[in-house]
């Protein structure tokens, strides 16, 4: 019944899926689950009033993520960054300094509008939403020309760079350098990670971007969540070591049940 | 009520795709590969009609800068109206093949093609001065990336070979062998982290891209 060569990963998926179930209704129930902050996380409110401070505006910006929400590696990533955006402009409105937001994912658009104008209503100053806040280009080099001159003519004290970033990362990082800007930056593409903690001050990587909304809310469901990832991560762990030993057996047994 | 309603539907119809997708990853169910085939194409038709969205986004921000005659700006973005009317009204000339007119093909073949293919290029000059910046030896962990980026460095420059013959082997240990382990499990991590925002999505418990703010 289940397509071949993906029996181990369903039963992979059940069992994860029980264990964020498992723990979720245990954080429901009040059992304390502690969470790391994540250092990025908390540099947010210190950017947005280094903004304020400084009487210069904030950018935000989702990355390339491939132009669309549909790609499966990119587009939760640049989802996951609109929840820390919802975080980010709320504290901007708060704090009155100005959220620029670049993308160059157009289904991303509606959602971007429909977050930034949510802060403002919920903080109070719907009138100060401006939806030409979010400027958006089509294609990778000129939306990373676009980010560039924003920085050179606006001289934003803060840059976010959340979500799927590809070659634009570090020429976005090293021109926030160049206007001495304040860089908050998260992705879970590998082949970014290094470039991004090489420019920015603070860096999210990997399954961090997707817990960052864990980190901001301490909401007891998504807490739950993150005890069930560390499980199966010790799980992956243990499952390489005993690979790892008893490959020198030439047992193919546990690539076997793997590979089914 | 209208928008808790409105809200509750959106959560219920992702949990739906997302269950349907699913089941047709894992389970060979005819009626449900035809709905997800289905499924797959709107939202590229959903996509290509964002963009739509795209092009209102760039003439209002670009013409507000016009019509304000913002210092420094304006003419540029007097420039990018001309060129995106010029280019849109190119390609519905020949709206099935647009690259059949010559002019549309050139400008998107020698100008698009050749700036995009230029600022990659340029990407090495901002890796260079992120690489100096990353590779100062101020403490033992980064001494220890200072010297792996070197190999690497040494491994791909020519010089490197000239130098001693075995640094490129160095070097390619720490390409090919060394910073694999350290990838991997970043991707597996990442895979887990995915796995449970997809979990908290079909629980409707990750509202902040529906406008919310975080989780529930």
């Amino acid at each position: 019944m289940i397509v071949a060569g993906r029996q181990t990963a369903f039963v992979f998926l059940i069992v994860t899926v029980a264990l964020f179930y498992i723990f979720l209704e245990m954080a429901r129930r009040g059992r304390r689950i502690p969470i790391r902050t994540f250092p990025a996380i908390a540099a947010i409110p210190e950017a947005i009033g280094r903004c304020a401070e400084m009487g210069k505006p904030l950018l935000y910006t989702s990355g390339y993520a491939m132009e669309t929400l549909s790609n499966p590696d990119q587009g939760p990533q640049t989802l996951a960054s609109i929840s820390i955006l919802s975080h980010v402009a709320r504290l901007a409105v708060k704090a009155g300094v100005k959220l620029y937001y670049f993308t160059c994912i157009q289904d991303s658009l509606p959602l971007v509008e429909e977050t930034l104008r949510t802060a403002y209503l919920e903080e109070g100053k719907p009138e100060e939403f401006d939806p030409l806040q979010i400027k958006y280009q089509a294609g990778q080099s000129p939306y990373l020309n676009a980010v560039l001159g924003f920085m050179q003519r606006e001289r934003p004290a803060a840059n976010i760079l959340m979500g799927g970033f590809y070659y634009e990362s570090v020429v976005m990082g090293e021109g926030g350098n160049t206007i001495g800007a304040m860089q908050i930056a998260g992705t879970a593409n590998t082949h970014q990670m290094p470039f991004l903690i090489a420019t920015c001050d603070y860096c999210l990587i990997a399954e961090e971007l997707y817990a960052a909304s864990a980190n901001i809310t301490q909401d007891p469901w998504v807490l739950g969540c993150l005890r069930g990832e560390d499980i199966m991560k010790i799980v992956i762990l243990a499952l390489l070591i005993v690979g790892f030993v008893i490959s020198f057996t030439g047992t193919t047994f546990l690539i076997d049940v793997l590979k089914r | 009520m209208a928008e808790v309603v409105r809200r509750e539907l959106v959560y219920v119809l992702t949990a739906v795709v997302v269950i349907i997708m699913i089941v047709d990853y894992f389970f060979a169910v005819p009626a449900i590969s035809a709905i997800a085939g289905e499924l797959n194409t709107w939202a590229t038709v959903i996509s290509t009609m964002a963009l739509t969205l795209g092009a209102v986004n760039i003439i209002r921000v670009h013409s507000r800068n016009v019509r304000k005659r913002t210092p420094g700006v304006w003419y540029h973005s007097a420039w990018l109206i001309f060129i995106f009317a010029f280019v849109l009204l190119l390609g519905l000339t020949n709206i099935n093949n647009p690259s059949a007119n010559p002019i549309y093909k050139w400008i998107f073949d020698y100008s698009y093609v050749s700036l995009g293919q230029t600022w990659y290029a340029i990407t090495g000059f901002y890796i260079a001065s992120a690489a100096y910046r990353a590779f100062r030896a101020r403490n033992i962990d980064a001494a220890l990336l200072l010297i792996a980026g070197i190999l690497v460095m040494l491994k791909n420059a020519p010089i490197g070979e000239v130098i001693w013959a075995q640094l490129p082997v160095l070097g390619g240990w720490f390409n090919d062998i060394g910073q694999m382990p350290a990838m991997r499990t970043f991707l597996i991590v990442a895979a887990f982290g995915l796995l449970a925002f997809g979990f908290r999505t079909l629980l409707g418990r990750e509202r902040g891209f529906y406008g919310e703010v975080g989780g529930g």
